[in-house]
């Protein structure tokens, strides 16, 4: 029933509970021991200066990724002529119209008509003169004073391109309830 | 002479009627707990079920579960299993029974102000110590009767050396006091309104130091003060090493201590606090590993008991999931995995295995264990206990899966990145939308734990009402005294045992050095931030705002504390600092994401979307699982105390002008206007919009990242060189 090691420790013996003599298990000293080393390089390491701080650290991770977004290059845009091509493709503006149910819709409404951000339909532009590549502008670098994001990074390039054509396509549609017009008159 | 004496015996009456009030406390608080978790875990999974009512968010009801499962649930149960136990490992009975109730009736009153307060928004939003004021000062009163009744009974024991289950509750009693005094030191306000006096990181370290030895202090050293003595007694076996139990008491109290900064990794708080909250949790592995291992080897030779015995069956487990829970703590306190799983439901599943797993069966097991005694009937059905183990035990299996499923998930979809760079989910709402699924399996799981329960109680209820009508107390006869009644000479760690108030001081001593050379570095600020950009205090309407943030708990949902690791800063800008937060009481770095970090949210959006955020998350970011806030466009902001509050932030070190301390409430008044004309300008024309809190929050949300003194860069997601 009871191993041979376990001896009672006389004197012991607490409303009714006895306590055993039995030493203290091998591999559970040995882990603890460990841990406790462990802990000492570690700390040894980390506050002598030969481990990096988490600022240093940080700073490498995001060197990293700067390397990798400037091995990209920059971006090549297509002309105004070749994006106008594009822009009919049905595929695209597909990809165009989800993207901007889901990240534009709160700002400009679901019809493009304005609402925290300007109407897109109308002909009055605040940011350029509504080519394509204006628009792909706009929506890349985002409008920071006005509280638009900048869609890049976020976006991938052709998702932008795709909103950009959906937007496009949707210029004169006369929403309901549009949004006073704001900007220059574009002819 | 020795034998003469230990012949004269003496009955002594314990006292039980005390131990039933506190059991039956158990199980009615219980029952509020877990319903409320069910209903947050379900909130979660289905946000209409916030109801649009103040009262019911999740802000607000997340809260009370917490303060429900841990003082109400556990509170009782502790000190219903201490006051059994001690009287018994002292043969003597309780110090003073005034003082005994006055504990009860005190403790109870506590939970019912706690289960007031927290539903109308009166928090410090500090986790697991957002009672106000008055309510901290109560709790500290009371737990101090307790400890004098605690001590009082040590002191009259009849029995020369203290067992181990009482070392467990004296470091607890003792610590317990230290880090709730400690943590609450706050400056009123007004009645139910106060501010911490600590700030910012001070306020961060300090609160964690508390919050992770709530964990260590209340629910696992008086815990174990339960294991040692019900397992054994359950069982009828002696304890499997009296010198395991030393070793691993002392270490453990005297590591726990320092572990509370592993809440805080890659945070703003300074490295090498960072580093010992690493390592000293690591280190912990072993000593939390010695009291499954004493537990679990007590049942050497009786193990067919775990088939035959439903208790041995929820004490096993407790054992068993105290394991698994302290193995999972050391791991998630290493940086790399804390990068992973820290504010994510990792973190929510891990606590749940613990307290589900832990001290839930621990309770139930002993609630069984204990009726009977008391009552002096059988069990009415032991088939229902089996029932309560199967069906609880398959709940925290599912939450734990779930939980530790979500949180995996989700922490490597933040830092998901595609070969350019860029993150692969930029958008939060989609991670969150991910794991939406995984929420609702542990609202399943945790409603499986509530039915094992409602088991239990339908069991208990049948058993108290075949309980014989004439219910005595218990009657023992005992030696006059022990205290000399081991005539063998006791040396080292025994001849401690035998002297109680060395003993305490020492626990004390263990507990309290590591606290102090923890905390101390960070009373000094100014230390950590005189090479930071210098910041400005909150305009008093951005203080308005703020005291609505915390009204609301939004802190349970939403961190502001954007961490030094890449995906961090890629998504939310720039490393959060010291010196953003220095004149944040409390601070509100937070511990989970269910929504996106805020540190750097202001003057990121416009005011309008804000405010149709608020009324209606949906309309600005579709499927966001986020609560309305409607009554913000209804309720007004209170300008009238905003110079009391400027006052009292002023007195703690807040450099506030002259000018701002005697007009706040004009200055907080004219800000709104702006705010307000900004909103009617684009089409927002409720009047006497500038009287509601929904622009004071406003103009805290637009405040959030941007109170460094300007040299330029307030731009946070442009990170290169802005560091």
């Amino acid at each position: 029933m009871s191993n041979e090691m376990d001896k009672e420790i006389v004197g012991h013996d607490y409303d009714g509970i006895k306590e055993y003599d039995n030493p203290l298990p091998g591999w559970w000293l040995l882990t603890f021991y460990g841990t406790i080393i462990f802990a000492f390089i570690y700390v040894a390491h980390y506050e002598s200066g030969s481990g990096n701080s988490l600022k240093k650290d940080l700073e490498i991770a995001l060197a990293q990724i700067e390397t990798l977004k400037s091995s990209v290059g920059p971006i090549k845009l297509d002309s105004e002529e070749v994006l106008l091509e594009k822009a009919k493709d049905p595929k695209l503006l597909a990809v165009g119209a989800e993207q901007f149910q889901g990240k534009c819709a709160s700002c400009h409404g679901n019809e493009l008509q304005g609402l925290i951000g300007p109407n897109l339909t109308d002909n009055f532009w605040i940011h350029g003169k509504g080519t394509l590549t204006d628009v792909i502008t706009t929506i890349r670098t985002g409008v920071a004073d006005k509280g638009m994001p900048p869609w890049e990074g976020i976006l991938k390039n052709e998702e932008i391109q795709a909103l950009a054509s959906f937007i496009h396509s949707k210029y004169g549609s006369q929403p309901a309830n549009p949004k006073e017009p704001q900007g220059q008159k574009i002819e | 002479m020795e034998s003469l004496k230990n012949n004269q015996l003496v009955k002594v009456i314990y006292d039980d009627k005390i131990v039933k009030a506190f059991l039956l406390a158990t199980l009615a608080f219980a029952g509020i707990a877990f319903l409320v978790g069910v209903l947050i875990a379900l909130q979660l999974a289905y946000w209409p079920l916030n109801m649009n009512l103040e009262w019911l968010t999740y802000g607000r009801m997340r809260p009370l579960h917490t303060n429900a499962a841990i003082f109400a649930f556990a509170g009782n149960a502790i000190f219903a299993g201490i006051y059994y136990s001690t009287q018994r490992l002292c043969k003597t009975r309780l110090f003073n029974d005034t003082l005994s109730w006055i504990h009860f009736w005190g403790w109870q009153a506590i939970i019912l102000a706690a289960a007031i307060s927290l539903p109308l928004g009166y928090s410090q939003s500090k986790e697991y110590a957002e009672l106000e004021w008055p309510i901290d000062i109560a709790i500290a009163v009371i737990w101090v009767i307790f400890g004098v009744n605690f001590f009082g009974t040590l002191i009259r024991r009849r029995e020369k050396h203290i067992y181990v289950a009482l070392w467990f509750y004296i470091s607890t009693i003792i610590t317990v006091a230290m880090l709730h005094i400690v943590n609450s030191i706050e400056y009123p306000v007004s009645f139910m309104k106060s501010y911490p006096v600590w700030a910012g990181v001070q306020d961060a370290m300090i609160q964690w130091w508390y919050g992770h030895n709530a964990v260590a202090f209340f629910l696992t050293t008086p815990f174990l003060g339960l294991m040692y003595y019900f397992v054994p007694k359950a069982v009828n076996r002696p304890v499997y090493s009296y010198r395991l139990s030393i070793v691993h008491f002392w270490a453990l109290i005297f590591l726990y201590i320092w572990a509370g900064p592993h809440h805080l990794l890659y945070t703003a708080l300074p490295d090498w606090a960072q580093t010992f909250g690493m390592v000293f949790s690591v280190m912990l592995w072993a000593p939390s590993w010695g009291g499954m291992i004493n537990g679990l080897l007590t049942l050497r030779g009786v193990w067919h008991l775990l088939r035959t015995d439903p208790i041995i069956k929820f004490f096993v487990t407790a054992l068993t999931f105290y394991g698994m829970s302290t193995f999972e703590g050391p791991l998630l306190s290493i940086k790399s995995v804390s990068h992973i799983a820290h504010y994510t439901d990792w973190i929510v599943g891990h606590v749940h295995g613990g307290t589900l797993g832990w001290n839930g069966f621990m309770v139930f097991g002993m609630i069984y264990f204990l009726i009977p005694k008391l009552w002096g009937r059988q069990m009415y059905s032991k088939s229902m206990m089996v029932s309560h183990f199967w069906i609880g035990f398959a709940g925290i299996l599912l939450y734990y899966v779930s939980m530790a499923a979500a949180g995996i998930t989700q922490g490597l979809m933040w830092r998901a990145m595609d070969a350019n760079g860029n993150l692969l989910y930029p958008d939060f709402v989609e991670t969150v939308l991910k794991i939406v699924p995984l929420y609702w399996v542990r609202a399943l799981g945790g409603g499986l734990y509530l039915i094992g329960f409602f088991i239990m109680i339908y069991n208990v209820y049948k058993t108290i009402r075949m309980a014989p009508a004439v219910q005595a107390d218990t009657e023992v006869m005992v030696p006059v005294s022990a205290l000399d009644a081991h005539p063998e000479a006791s040396t080292g760690h025994r001849r401690l045992e035998g002297l109680v108030p060395t003993f305490s001081v020492l626990a004390f001593l263990a507990v309290f050095v590591g606290s102090v050379l923890e905390i101390y570095p960070s009373l000094n600020l100014k230390q950590y931030i005189k090479n930071e950009t210098p910041v400005e205090p909150y305009s008093p309407l951005e203080l308005a705002g703020r005291d609505i943030y915390i009204r609301e708990g939004c802190y349970t949902c939403h961190s502001q504390m954007i961490r030094q690791v890449a995906d961090d800063v890629l998504r939310f800008g720039k490393p959060s600092t010291i010196s953003e937060s220095m004149y944040d009481r409390p601070f509100q770095w937070g511990s989970k994401r269910t929504g996106p970090d805020l540190a750097r949210v202001g003057k990121k959006y416009p005011n309008l979307w804000h405010y149709k955020h608020m009324i209606d998350p949906r309309s600005v970011t579709p499927k966001s699982i986020m609560p309305n806030y409607p009554w913000l466009a209804d309720h007004p902001t209170d300008f009238v105390s905003l110079r009391k509050k400027v006052a009292v932030m002023r007195s703690l070190g807040v450099p506030y002008d002259d000018n701002t301390l005697a007009q706040a409430d004009v200055m907080a008044e004219n800000e709104a206007k702006v705010i307000a004309k900004d909103l009617a300008d684009q089409g927002i024309t409720q009047s006497g919009l500038d009287k509601k809190e929904i622009v004071a929050l406003i103009a805290y949300m637009q405040a959030l990242g941007q109170k460094e003194k300007k040299k330029g860069d307030d731009d946070g997601k442009n990170v290169a060189g802005s560091l």
